[in-house]
């Protein structure tokens, strides 16, 4: 650290701490508090007052092994912090709830009332008295172990990662396989912090691809810092995570989700180190049901990836709004921001003009992030507008800001980057309802996505990887031209690459740009002849350009290097009959059938066989 | 490595500065001793009020033993002073060997909260810093912890680094007093 001169302190955004009430409290205490107590039998006492709310809003965290930071079990547990619970509960810092009372009801929720606060302040102030009778053992208003009862599959970090001691917030990515050997639904993931001192949130996704474990393995010990790869996401319409005090509660065996064998868990956790090395050994327990879904939840995003705030400005905002095609139930929201976010609100705009509040954060902090589930899941009709309206405090002003000076933040998912999504998951009436809820609202996301991607590329513009997973939502959204561009990049940067080549040629080929598309697939030959794909898509290429000869030459070496798969046959057929080669169509399509293609494809082979033969009568 | 009471009486023999009061505070083995004796040459004494269960003040070790090796050398003694009396010997002790605090600082327990009051500390962590007799310093390590639930992602002030700075310097401190924010010592007399 490097000793400086003069500062100005920063002024606090909220109410600094009445230290001079307390410590002078404190000095009369030490001769009168005995007194205090005993005299004024008005006054709030712990056994009448206190106790029921330290067991009803506190005692879930703060008991041994719990996340809170010490207990408040007894009488001494809680006279023994009194000024400090005053304080935290003036402040609304605990319990930690961020959400405007009045949203919701929500599951979990355990904020303090106005009035119940100023019972806490009042107790203090007039000494904390105890009170008679004495209160009974408090009741014990958390489940030792799971909560959830015993899981059907534990999965654990095998070696536990050993936080350092210092620092603010820390951040590490753990992949762990999930041992099942078949197909699971599932209907709860309960995390167990195994450290609940130091881990703050966790952040869970599936990644059925070895991606994540490919960067786990790249680095030393347990985990890895970085950022969760984008393989690896929610289960479809689900949400996964923890916060200290939720827990996820087990879904209705209908709306299960699907859990594919050789799936890793990705667990990013967000620690908060304690100022001594912290081991940290996180366990998943898996409930699963005995039968698959019938009903699957859609996941809503609103938000926005073109953050871009200017160094400095107190109140930058962003909105953002969709209108369901359907009626909704909405289970749950979450929002996400980092440090700068300041207060965070999501409604939804009836048909008739009513608001119905959503979730509303006056005072967003990044450490809180629940995932906020409505006790009875809120009605939206068709034509309801869901929108999300965040602002942002990048100036020196605000204390959570992580660069001081400030600088210009953009959209990102490192947390100096800033964010800002809202998750909103609904239930529609039907699978009917949900397949156009899905169709309707994926382009507006891949648009948003897109533009998260061109941020990333931006900052990273060597990287081919991001390139292509943007040049696949552009071709996704129908977006040919941008697929180009961003495949072209990629080739640029990796010019060797038959698959570079292959790909830009995809792009091409969706522009119509089919002379272009096939030089792009004959260069990717040109590197690889037994890329057999680039031989079937320049056939296809060729046949859309009516070169039936050049086309079948394309199929035949397909075939050549894919004996075994009924599709190249099939192709060459159709590039036979194309090109008035009937006989050797049927051939094909006969050696095509001998490879027993799937019972839909050979009975459209059968039919087009008997029209080969047809003609060549 | 922990002192030896033996050895912590003699580094407590004299007294800091020409007429300071003595300030009776215990060692972690019981013995009382003056807090603001300090050996001959101490240019000024550090106390840093912890207490085992505080998060914040927990989470400042890695500061607190940077700032030691940093200020050790040029003459400045830390004290590391425990004002809950609830707080045993043997959680002290556990409490310096989890952080690494020992061998960095002479650890005392103020249960009478004498020196709390001769320095006017009001939470834990809080650092006072003594030379000349007087309290040149009260308040906090650096500016990380901006109120209760409200924290920087690293302080932006090194308030108690740059107050031994000035005092070693033969300077005046420019903000002889600060807000430090933690755990209130004034619960620990309840």
């Amino acid at each position: 650290m490097t000793p400086k001169g003069n500062h100005e302190d920063t002024k606090p955004r909220r109410k600094p701490l009445d230290v001079s009430f307390v410590f002078s409290w404190f000095r009369g205490c030490i001769l009168a508090c005995a007194t205090v107590a005993a005299a004024s039998a008005q006054s709030v006492t712990y056994s009448k007052d206190i106790a029921p709310l330290i067991a009803g809003r506190c005692a879930m965290c703060h008991h041994p092994g719990g996340s809170g930071p010490f207990s408040l079990l007894s009488y001494d547990d809680v006279k023994r912090r009194a000024a400090l619970i005053a304080a935290v509960t003036e402040r609304r810092y605990m319990p930690p709830w961020k959400a405007d009372p009045s949203n919701g009801p929500f599951i979990d929720q355990h904020p303090l009332s106005d009035d119940e606060i100023g019972l806490i302040r009042q107790w203090v102030a007039e000494g904390g008295a105890e009170g008679r009778p004495a209160p009974p053992a408090p009741a014990r208003t958390w489940t030792e172990g799971w909560q959830l009862g015993k899981p059907d599959v534990v999965v654990t970090l095998p070696q536990p990662y050993v936080l350092p001691p210092d620092g603010t917030d820390a951040f590490r990515i753990f992949v762990l396989p999930i041992p099942t050997a078949a197909v699971r639904f599932v209907r709860a993931l309960e995390f167990r912090p195994g450290n609940p001192k130091v881990v703050h949130h966790a952040n869970i996704r599936l990644d059925t691809t070895p991606a994540s474990r490919h960067l786990d393995e790249a680095q030393p010990g347990p985990g890895y810092d970085g950022l969760i790869a984008h393989s690896a996401q929610y289960p479809e319409g689900h949400f996964l995570g923890w916060t200290p005090g939720q827990v996820a509660p087990l879904v209705p065996k209908d709306l299960a989700w699907r859990l594919d064998v050789h799936t890793d868990l990705v667990v990013e956790l967000h620690m908060r180190p304690s100022g001594k090395p912290e081991p940290v050994a996180p366990s998943i327990g898996l409930y699963f049901s005995d039968a698959a879904p019938t009903r699957t939840p859609a996941m809503l995003r609103l938000g926005r990836q073109s953050i871009d705030i200017p160094p400095g400005q107190k109140d930058y905002t962003i909105t953002d709004s969709y209108v369901v095609p359907v009626d909704v139930d909405v289970q749950a929201v979450q929002p996400h921001a980092h440090y700068r976010a300041r207060d965070v609100r999501g409604e939804a705009t009836l048909p008739d003009g009513t608001v119905r509040p959503l979730i509303a954060i006056k005072d967003w902090d990044f450490r809180w992030q629940h995932v906020y589930r409505f006790v009875t899941p809120l009605h939206l009709l068709k034509g309801t507008r869901l929108s999300m309206r965040y602002t942002y405090d990048n100036s020196a002003e605000n204390p959570r800001n992580p660069d001081q000076p400030p600088k210009r933040a953009r959209w990102g998912q490192r947390s100096s980057d800033e964010m800002g999504d809202l998750w909103i998951q609904v239930l529609t009436r039907d699978a009917a309802a949900l397949d156009t809820l899905v169709h309707d609202f994926r382009p507006k996301v891949l648009a948003e996505d897109i533009i998260g991607y061109e941020v990333e590329i931006e900052k990273r513009p060597s990287d081919a990887g991001l390139r292509d997973d943007a040049a696949l939502l552009c071709l996704e959204l129908g977006r040919a031209d941008a697929a180009v561009t961003h495949f072209a990049a990629s080739l640029g940067l990796k010019p060797g690459s038959a698959a570079a080549h292959y790909n830009l040629a995809t792009a091409l080929t969706v522009g119509h740009r089919l002379d272009e598309a096939a030089e792009e697939y004959r260069r990717a030959l040109s590197i690889d002849a037994a890329y057999a794909k680039a031989h079937n898509n320049l056939g296809n290429v060729l046949m859309q350009q009516r070169k039936f000869g050049d086309a079948i030459r394309q199929y035949q070496e397909l075939v050549r290097l894919q004996p075994s798969a009924p599709n190249g046959f099939a192709n060459l057929a159709a590039a036979y009959a194309a090109d008035g080669q009937f006989e050797r169509a049927v051939e094909a399509i006969d050696a095509a059938l001998r490879l027993q293609p799937p019972e839909n494809v050979a009975s459209e082979l059968r039919r087009q066989r008997a029209a080969y033969v047809q003609r060549t009568r | 490595m922990t002192v030896s009471p033996a050895l912590l009486s003699l580094l407590l023999s004299a007294t800091l500065g020409a007429g300071a009061d003595q300030v009776r505070v215990q060692t972690v083995d019981g013995e009382s001793v003056d807090a603001l004796a300090a050996p001959a040459g101490t240019k000024a004494i550090v106390f840093l009020f912890t207490s085992t269960d505080c998060p914040i003040s927990n989470r400042y070790a890695p500061e607190v033993r940077r700032i030691v090796s940093e200020f050790a050398r040029q003459g400045v003694v830390f004290r590391l002073v425990y004002p809950n009396p609830a707080e045993q010997p043997s959680a002290i002790r556990e409490h310096m060997a989890a952080f690494a605090y020992d061998g960095a600082f002479q650890a005392l327990r103020d249960p009478g909260l004498a020196l709390v009051r001769h320095v006017k500390a009001t939470v834990t962590p809080e650092a006072a810093v003594v030379a000349g007799g007087r309290v040149a310093y009260v308040g906090r390590i650096d500016d990380r912890y901006v109120d209760l639930g409200l924290e920087r992602p690293a302080p932006t002030t090194h308030d108690l680094a740059d107050a031994l700075t000035a005092v070693l310097a033969g300077k005046p401190v420019s903000r002889p007093t600060t807000q430090a924010v933690g755990c209130f010592i004034a619960d620990f007399a309840r």
